[in-house]
């Protein structure tokens, strides 16, 4: 009891600091999402309880159509990114002239905001001057230039590729490091059994990195659960609803719309669906901590 | 008394008057938001001429990211909710209404009834900026008419005539749509309801109650995405290009046609010549049309402490010569009557073609929903509409659903 008591003195700045910027602002969402609130209209804010929420599940369209949109982002920006950063690591694990150079340079799309990669990718997409379109015509693969961006069938692949350029050097930097912790004598002991490329992946590289690749996993289906900024620079979330996902709509509704209100709403239940993976990530946190 | 009590009373007697007098003396700051596209124009010439002559105001200029008008309104409001707005700012008749809704601005009639400068900006001008309650809370101080753009080489090999009428605009647009060029650069990401207004509107809808229903707004509607559903007039990009996207794929010689304004003008020119000039927007053959009144003004916020400063600044800037010096900055024009008598920044054809199209422009309904009409409602159902996810009726009722329930 008494050691715990010393402890506080010691945590307090901490959860001060916690309070101040996490807690406030939470509670804050939380008290907004049970009020009409309309920014430019403060006389008359009003308590409506649940009703936001009653809204957005019983009467919202445009939430399901989100909703499903960011599962479809998420997974497979996730995926993605997670397969290209695993295979660059794995490239960048070997030895060759110009690993450190390959190695900083595969850095560069994290390092970019990603505004400029929304903007650069867009141009790159453009039906009458984008280089992907050059490139296809030149190859034969296309007839006529596509609008990537402004066909339904094909907004949200677009968008989601441009992330997955964004955020796979994460996996590749986190990847990377966990290769490196691997003994070398476990791949020689495999090697002198007769064990194949793919069987040491398989049985070695793949159980070792299991830690990182959950760590990693979790964090960056946070991240892109979350991330609106590409999307809203690349489509503002068209053509129609095509890539309308639901950090999306919450920004929308509270800054176009100035509806804060129902935006919390909104920003509360994408909260709740995020818990299951953050519980997910700080019990892994919490378990290794304790080991 | 003890020695040093008395010796701190005594300095304060003696600096009190001084103190006093150089409160008297420091200037009146007037906060001024502005936002220019360009963002290597910078105001300072004209805040240290307005000081010069004004010593008692200094001017704190502070350039707001636009952010397609978001990220400026977001913070304007913020800012005015948490009682840390500037005292004058730049703003457009969109959002009048949500300002007025916040008791956020000032009334100036009576300030500009003193102003000298008050009958050298034009009476329709002054009403166009005039709020529902019959108040003026806007100083104009630029403005823009949308008209047509148009390549004449394109037209005259085509055999056909700048368009005067949408039966007209029809015609020359299936005439010119030909290979890679497609007819019209339509606009369907956000600001495009611009262009759906000038053959919409024009045609016959409007924002009343029950405005969009009617049967002459349904066949407008429906005629309008035919130009890109059933006539493939518009490039297939169309449903989210943007402001960049038309202007450079009319430039390119990508598009025989587009709805913009002078400001994009010389940017045109230098990229197409004689190639490119200007008309009004299309009408019914009665002449009924609509093109958007782009404005710019500069409103007092009514929590401000210094409201005949920030009117001072706001006048000075909207004075004949100052008002042109502003809209060197800016592209757009002078709202100065002697101002436009002298104006060389732009070539004839395209002043001539925004003149020709006054009598056509209109306003989007002063309404607290027009902003997210224009940003969220619009591209969203103009682009379903364009894509065939749902039909150009239901498009309509959408947006009468937006403003009417």
């Amino acid at each position: 009891m008494r050691r715990r008591s010393e402890h506080l003195p010691f945590l307090l700045p901490a959860l001060l600091v916690t309070a101040v910027i996490v807690l406030y602002p939470a509670l804050q969402t939380v008290w907004l999402s049970l009020h009409n609130f309309v920014l430019f209209d403060p006389d008359n804010i009003r308590f409506v309880g649940l009703g936001n929420f009653a809204d957005i599940l019983l009467r919202d369209e445009l939430f399901w159509i989100s909703l499903g949109n960011s599962l479809v982002w998420v997974v497979a920006a996730v995926g993605l990114q997670f397969l290209l950063g695993l295979v660059t690591a794995l490239l960048l694990n070997q030895s060759f002239w110009g690993r450190s150079v390959a190695r900083a340079l595969v850095v560069v799309p994290w390092a970019l905001p990603s505004v400029i990669i929304g903007l650069m990718w867009t141009w790159m997409y453009d039906l009458n001057l984008g280089v992907f379109n050059d490139m296809l015509l030149r190859a034969g693969l296309i007839d006529a230039p596509v609008a990537w961006l402004a066909q339904p069938s094909t907004a949200l692949g677009a968008v989601i590729l441009a992330l997955v350029w964004q955020g796979f050097p994460f996996f590749s930097v986190m990847i990377l490091a966990g290769l490196q912790t691997i003994p070398a004598t476990y791949y020689e002991a495999a090697a002198m059994d007769g064990a194949t490329r793919w069987q040491m992946l398989r049985y070695i590289t793949l159980p070792s990195l299991r830690e990182v690749i959950a760590t990693a996993l979790l964090l960056r289906m946070i991240w892109v659960a979350n991330s609106l900024d590409v999307i809203l620079v690349m489509t503002g979330g068209g053509p129609g609803y095509a890539t309308h996902t639901l950090p999306l709509y919450a920004f929308l509704k509270a800054y176009s719309g100035m509806e804060f209100g129902y935006a919390s709403a909104l920003s509360l239940l994408m909260t709740l669906l995020l818990l299951v993976v953050v519980a997910s990530y700080v019990r892994r946190v919490a378990k290794a901590a304790l080991a | 008394m003890k020695r040093r009590t008395l010796m701190t009373y005594s300095a304060a007697a003696v600096a009190a008057p001084m103190i006093g007098r150089v409160q008297a003396q420091a200037p009146t700051t007037v906060r001024w938001w502005y936002h220019f596209d360009n963002p290597q124009a910078s105001p300072a010439e004209l805040v240290a001429k307005f000081e010069k002559e004004n010593p008692g105001i200094k001017v704190q200029a502070e350039s707001i990211p636009w952010g397609g008008g978001n990220d400026y309104y977001t913070r304007m409001y913020a800012a005015l909710v948490a009682g840390n707005g500037p005292d004058c700012a730049m703003v457009k008749l969109g959002n009048q209404s949500r300002l007025l809704q916040m008791k956020a601005l000032e009334p100036l009639d009576a300030m500009i009834d003193k102003w000298p400068g008050k009958s050298d900006i034009a009476a329709n001008l002054w009403k166009m900026h005039q709020a529902p309650d019959g108040k003026a809370y806007y100083m104009p101080l630029q403005y823009v008419v949308l008209y047509l753009y148009y390549r004449p080489d394109l037209f005259l090999a085509a055999g056909v005539q700048p368009p005067k009428t949408f039966d007209d605009f029809l015609k020359a647009a299936l005439a010119v749509n030909k290979g890679d060029v497609a007819a019209f650069g339509m606009r369907g990401g956000a600001g495009g309801h611009d262009h759906w207004g000038s053959f919409v509107l024009g045609g016959g809808a409007n924002f009343d109650k029950g405005g969009m229903l009617s049967p002459k707004a349904l066949a407008a509607n429906r005629w309008f995405v035919d130009l890109g559903t059933r006539h493939k007039l518009f490039p297939a990009s169309a449903p989210t290009d943007g402001f960049r996207q038309i202007v450079d794929n009319f430039k390119a010689g990508r598009t025989a046609m587009t709805i913009h304004h002078i400001g994009s003008a010389n940017e045109m020119v230098q990229a197409l010549g004689d190639k490119v000039s200007a008309v009004p927007v299309p009408t019914d053959p009665d002449g009924k049309g609509w093109t958007s009144f782009g404005d710019e003004s500069n409103a007092v916020f009514a929590a401000s402490k210094a409201k005949e400063a920030a009117f001072r600044w706001v006048s000075f800037l909207s004075g004949a010569d100052n008002n042109v010096a502003f809209n060197t900055f800016t592209g757009q024009l002078t709202v100065s009557t002697s101002g436009a008598a002298k104006w060389n920044l732009h070539p004839k054809r395209f002043v001539d073609a925004t003149a020709a199209s006054t009598g056509l422009m209109g306003t989007l309904p002063n309404d607290t929903k027009t902003a997210d009409f224009t940003r969220t409602v619009w591209p969203q159902q103009m682009q379903r509409a364009l894509l065939g996810q749902i039909t150009p009726d239901a498009m309509m009722q959408s947006i009468e659903k937006h403003f009417h329930g």
